[in-house]
């Protein structure tokens, strides 16, 4: 057989055989087989081409460097063939459960209902330049009730609502946040903007609706020229912040003797939006707002000249807001250290 | 505070548009918190007087009845299974739409047209038991129906039942509504007595009308009454003693009374609105409190003695240790702060608390003596407070009464004796002391001032026109008011200009005040150092270390504290605990916490807790008493305690120093961890550790003493961590010194030393020795602590990352041995070790 020939039957042979490959060792074997520098068959074919004459082994050289050509993008084809099948199988091999959770499972601890609505309330008043301001929970009767306007024989005083301290008849666990109107006046004076998230006592009997221990935060401002309007924008701003812009607030009269005029202040129920329900009563309305006029004689006892300032303050419950917040109905569970109650906040 | 709307109409004609509900949202609005509106006879909408016509029996059932009714407008025919039908007979007819209890059982249900065994039914003739009623009218027998002639006899008619002024309309005709033949056509309105503590005006109907008069804009029936004709049976002498505590006394005897049960009109006026009704005279006195809101009191005259044929009435102060029984036969010991009604030989009642038992009155009463009188507020108030009394009565004199309203209120009470008790005469002269009226009180108010405060510009006619329907007198002189107080507002409700702009924006309306923004400077806040640093520590225990919060009552027991083995003397205590149980003001967080923890241990592995607020320490200073006072409050600092539980760990110890670790770092604030100075019962002694800062010591991390663990029911191993927050935040702030270190241009070079020293030999005292060897030495860090198997007795396996670097060039391996050999050589001179590696 001539060289062209032999040349030809190489291909014929080696082309199918490398499709049938099925793996690269094969492959490798068939690329020494055939190409090898040494003893591969191509290789050796054309050690022949120098025994024929030109004209034939231009031609037959040109056949030869085509087959090989051919040769070595089958080989190179079946290579990626193979190298892909193998990703392949390693991938699908790799595959895993995307629905499982991230195991072990990581703890994540809880901040308790109050905190996270305090939290949220601080930084709002905070964004509108208002001091956080802290107080003693064991208050005087003086700050607690005498200097906020609530003389002794006040019926507004009532025995049953507050705790007393053995062997101390002047002292109080404070009943409101309200105290620290007046010990913020005597400290910094007018102009004043002031909010005071803390806890507060009532010596009541506890039940669903009932707490002895809950938490308030009070709120004052005052500058020369505050008005009742502007404390019902103030409201409206919280309102707004806490359940949604163009949340209806309304105000109606509500007598403290530490303001005049005073007020409560309601808003749409933003679990039922006003339709009435279980949570406002079938109302429409949820009170959270209470507030007023800072009283002139409180403003003396502060220290401050009502006639040249006036000023309002408030006291939400922010107890009563982290149960709206979360739906929860049993006052009762913020204090009971349960942690099945707290570990979903 | 119950009002009934039919009672509030006797004095201002509203409308019959405005209902019960409208004037309850308008009160709420403008005046006072209502609470509930409640229908009177509800459940008996559609029901009606019907006179049966005729009945024959069911043409296809034998226990059934067709009968024609009369009910007023129409005839309508009703199939009924009553025992005791007949012709003529007064019955409580069912319209179609009423609401009926089927047999007296089940759940309402609304009646329809129907067919009884074919034959068309408009409605339903009902037993007692299927309108409610059963209590009222008892059924006598199963298939009884409600016969309302044997009920209300109509020849006695309703004359009894109405009061005089409302006398005349009611008849039981067919058709009339069969509650407002039982009288049950009313709307009571609960308004919330807190409420109305500002308003001596509105403790009765007479105010309330006039109140809703000025919301409705209506003219209020004003309440007129018959003079009082003096008799001259009896003398009445009354001296007032004390003219502070008692401005106004009248008094008034009246012979020929008959005690007895009250007409029906005036004991359901009283039921209505919440008040038992006794007897004709003690409910005329208690019908005119809650007419005009002037408590009264009616004495037995008889039990009354008389000097030189006279009925002398003393109001004075008590005697310190007087005794005094009163009407509920409790026998109280009097002090002088207490006012007294009495005679020579000694009190007949509590003035404005309550009656005396040996002056009350009896079945046998045949003459009686009035009061009505204005006490001050202050110390009806002391008085029922320090005796427990709380009364109608006393509730509406410490609100301070206008003493204006005694003698019409005994003007009224002797009317109403008159029209009710036949016979019954004026015996005796009125003995008045006192000024029946108080200076009138005028405020001066710029009309600016309205605008000022409230941010709102009110028109002056406005503003005038509110004043003037809510009673007062106000004069207009170039923009300035001249405002004069109604004698029912004065008595300290109105006594500023404040409190006239409140009643000008309460009937103007509150929701009418547009809402705006205050202005202000553009100044940060001060920070609350404290608020800050709370924060900080809490994001590190919730965010990075997964502990939870709790929020605990402030409250300890004295077996919390027998427990803790801490000294109960030290804490302070509640004067009046709700709980006798936990009576004491906490000193620490741990004890509540250690309750949370017994409360939730079986259901968790692991438990880590925290809490933050404030503690009492009554021996330290806290905040002042008042501005301008020496005495001091107990010292209240705000403290964070975390708690940590691992029911697979013996040594929580670590876990609870990981806690102040963390936080120390985050916080750039470094504490040393030194052995206390005399640990607490509760601590385990051989694992606690002071967190301090120089001389001030901050904090604890420590283990519970397993002794006291058992005390508390656990039985694993709780680590604790605790900080004086309140004492931190005075060190913390400013800027925290930057943690930033140039990083070293040369390679570090770390190695790893093993060794074996005495258990006693602590990781400070290596790290010190290690640190001051050589220079090159960056850094070390423990990594591995080992004891038990492969480590003899007493001894433990301590491994450490060393970290060298030459802050100017590479170091040689020649040269990092170098450094090692001296460290192996120093560990085992200083320490005793024996290298493991």
């Amino acid at each position: 057989m001539d060289l062209p020939t032999r040349i030809e039957q190489l291909k014929t042979g080696a082309l199918p055989a490398i499709k049938a490959v099925k793996n690269k060792t094969q492959l490798e074997e068939w690329e020494n087989k055939l190409l090898s520098r040494k003893s591969g068959q191509l290789t050796e074919l054309m050690k022949d081409l120098k025994d024929l004459s030109e004209a034939a082994r231009k031609e037959a050289g040109k056949l030869a460097n085509e087959v090989k050509f051919q040769i070595e993008t089958a080989l190179a084809g079946k290579r990626r063939e193979l190298e892909q099948s193998e990703w392949s199988a390693m991938i699908e091999r790799e595959r895993v459960d995307i629905t499982q959770p991230a195991l072990p499972p990581k703890e994540r601890g809880h901040f308790h209902p109050n905190t996270i609505i305090q939290r949220e309330l601080e930084d709002l008043f905070t964004s509108m330049g208002f001091m956080v301001l802290d107080g003693p929970e064991l208050e005087s009767d003086y700050y607690n009730f005498t200097a906020l306007n609530i003389p002794a024989t006040h019926p507004a005083r009532d025995m049953q609502d507050t705790f007393y301290i053995k062997g101390h008849p002047n002292w109080v666990m404070r009943t409101h946040t309200s105290p620290v109107q007046v010990r913020a006046m005597q400290k910094f004076g007018a102009p004043l903007r002031a909010i005071v998230p803390g806890k507060c006592y009532r010596n009541e009997a506890t039940d669903p609706r009932h707490e002895h221990t809950f938490y308030q935060l009070e709120g004052l401002v005052i500058d020369q020229g505050i008005t009742f309007a502007q404390m019902k924008g103030v409201f409206q701003a919280v309102a707004d912040h806490l359940y949604g812009a163009g949340t209806k607030i309304r105000l109606m009269p509500k007598y403290y003797p530490f303001v005049e005029p005073g007020a409560r202040g309601e808003l749409t129920c933003f679990l039922c939006a006003g339709k009435g329900c279980r949570v406002c009563n079938h109302t429409g309305w949820l009170e959270v707002m209470p507030g007023g006029m800072v009283h002139p004689n409180v403003l003396k006892e502060g220290g401050i000249d009502p006639q040249q300032y006036q000023g309002f303050a408030f006291g939400f419950g922010l107890t009563r807001l982290a149960m709206l917040k979360y739906g929860i109905e049993d006052i009762r569970l913020l204090e009971s250290g349960k942690l099945k109650f707290l570990e979903q906040f | 505070m119950l009002l009934s709307f039919n009672w509030l109409k006797q004095y201002v004609k509203l409308p019959d548009s405005v209902t019960p509900e409208a004037v309850a949202e308008k009160l709420k609005l403008a005046t006072v918190e209502v609470e509930k509106v409640e229908r009177q006879g509800a459940q008996l909408e559609n029901i009606v007087v019907g006179k049966i016509l005729k009945y024959e029996k069911h043409p296809n059932a034998d226990k059934l009845k067709v009968c024609e009714v009369d009910i007023g407008a129409e005839k309508v025919t009703v199939v009924c299974g009553g025992s005791n039908v007949r012709e003529g007979m007064l019955v409580a007819l069912a319209k179609t739409g009423a609401r009926v209890r089927w047999h007296g059982a089940g759940e309402l249900v609304e009646l329809k047209p129907t067919k009884i065994r074919g034959v068309e039914s408009q409605g339903m003739i009902c037993a007692s038991d299927e309108i409610g009623l059963s209590e009222m009218f008892p059924k006598k027998e199963e298939k009884e129906i409600f016969d309302l002639s044997v009920v209300i006899p109509a020849k006695a008619g309703i004359q009894d039942n109405v009061d005089s002024r409302l006398r005349g309309n009611d008849k039981l005709k067919p058709g009339t509504l069969l509650a407002d033949i039982l009288g049950l056509n009313d709307t009571i309105l609960e308004i919330d007595n807190k409420s109305l503590s500002h308003r001596p005006d509105l403790w009765g109907h007479y105010g309330f009308s006039r109140e809703a008069a000025a919301l409705f804009n209506r003219k209020l029936e004003v309440c007129r009454t018959k003079d009082i004709k003096p008799g001259k049976e009896v003398k009445i002498k009354a001296e007032i003693k004390d003219s502070k505590l008692c401005s106004r006394y009248l008094a008034v005897a009246m012979s020929n009374i008959r005690v007895a049960e009250s007409p029906r009109w005036l004991k359901q006026r009283l039921a209505a609105v919440g008040c038992r009704p006794l007897n004709n005279i003690v409910d005329i006195t208690n019908y005119v409190m809650l007419d005009l809101g002037q408590p009264m009191h009616a004495f037995d005259g008889d039990r009354i003695s008389e000097i030189r044929n006279q009925k002398k009435i003393m109001v004075r102060r008590a005697q310190e240790g007087e005794k005094f029984v009163s009407l509920d036969g409790k026998e109280h010991v009097l002090t002088p702060e207490m006012l007294v009604i009495a005679n020579e030989a000694g009190p007949l009642a509590l003035a404005g608390v309550m009656g005396g038992e040996d002056s009350g009155i009896t079945s046998d009463t045949a003459t009686i003596i009035f009061e009505s009188a204005n006490f001050a507020a202050a110390s009806i108030r002391k008085t029922s407070v320090k005796l427990g009394l709380r009364t109608d009565s006393s509730a509406r004199f410490e609100k301070s009464l206008d003493p204006a309203q005694c003698e019409l209120a005994l003007k009224r009470a002797v009317e109403l004796t008159q029209e009710i008790c036949p016979g019954a005469t004026v015996a005796s002269a009125v003995a008045a002391e006192g000024a029946g009226k108080s200076p009138v009180s005028r405020l001066t108010i710029s009309v600016e001032w309205f605008a000022q405060k409230l941010g709102v510009k009110i028109d002056t006619k406005i503003i005038i026109g509110i004043l003037e329907r809510l009673g007062f007198a106000v004069a207009l002189k170039k923009g300035i008011l001249q405002v004069s107080v109604p004698s029912w507002r004065a008595t300290g409700d109105i006594t500023i200009a404040e409190d006239v702009v409140e009643e000008v924006a309460r009937i103007y309306g509150y929701d009418n005040i547009p809402a705006s923004l205050p202005s202000f400077p553009l100044t940060p806040p001060e920070p609350n150092k404290l608020r800050a640093l709370e924060r900080a520590v809490a994001d590190v225990l919730v965010r990075e270390l997964a502990y939870t919060e709790v929020y605990n009552y402030s409250f300890v027991s004295a077996a919390q504290i027998a427990k803790l083995g801490d000294d109960g003397a030290r804490y302070l205590e509640l004067d009046n605990p709700l709980s006798k149980e936990k009576p004491y003001l906490r000193r620490h967080l741990l004890d509540n916490l250690l309750e949370n923890l017994h409360q939730n241990i079986d259901a968790y592995p692991v438990l880590r807790l925290w809490e933050v607020g404030q503690v009492f320490h009554g021996e330290d200073a806290g905040p002042r008493v008042a501005a301008n006072s020496d005495e001091l409050l107990p010292r209240q600092d705000t403290w964070l305690t975390a708690i940590y539980v691992d029911k697979a760990n013996d040594t929580p110890f670590g876990e609870a120093r990981r806690a102040a670790e963390t936080i120390s770092k985050r916080l750039a604030f470094t504490f040393d961890f030194l052995p206390p100075a005399k640990p607490k019962p509760w601590q385990h002694p051989a694992r606690a550790a002071a967190l301090k800062h120089g001389d001030r010591q901050l904090g604890l991390v420590y283990e519970l003493h397993p002794r006291v663990a058992g005390n508390f029911g656990l039985a694993v191993r709780v680590g604790i961590f605790s900080l004086n927050l309140s004492a931190l935040a005075e060190l913390t702030g400013g800027a925290a010194p930057s943690p930033y270190q140039p990083v070293s241009l040369y390679p570090a070079v770390m190695r790893d030393i093993a060794f074996i020293v005495r258990t006693e030999t602590t990781h400070a005292e290596i790290v010190q020795a290690l640190q001051k060897s050589d220079p090159l030495i960056k850094k070390t860090e423990l990594f591995d602590v080992f004891a038990g198997q492969g480590v003899k007795a007493g001894h433990q396996s301590l491994a450490y990352h060393l970290t060298y670097i030459h802050p100017e060039r590479t170091l040689t391996s020649a040269e990092v041995d170098a450094v090692e050999q001296k460290i192996i050589k120093l560990l085992q001179q200083k320490f005793n070790a024996e290298i493991r590696s």
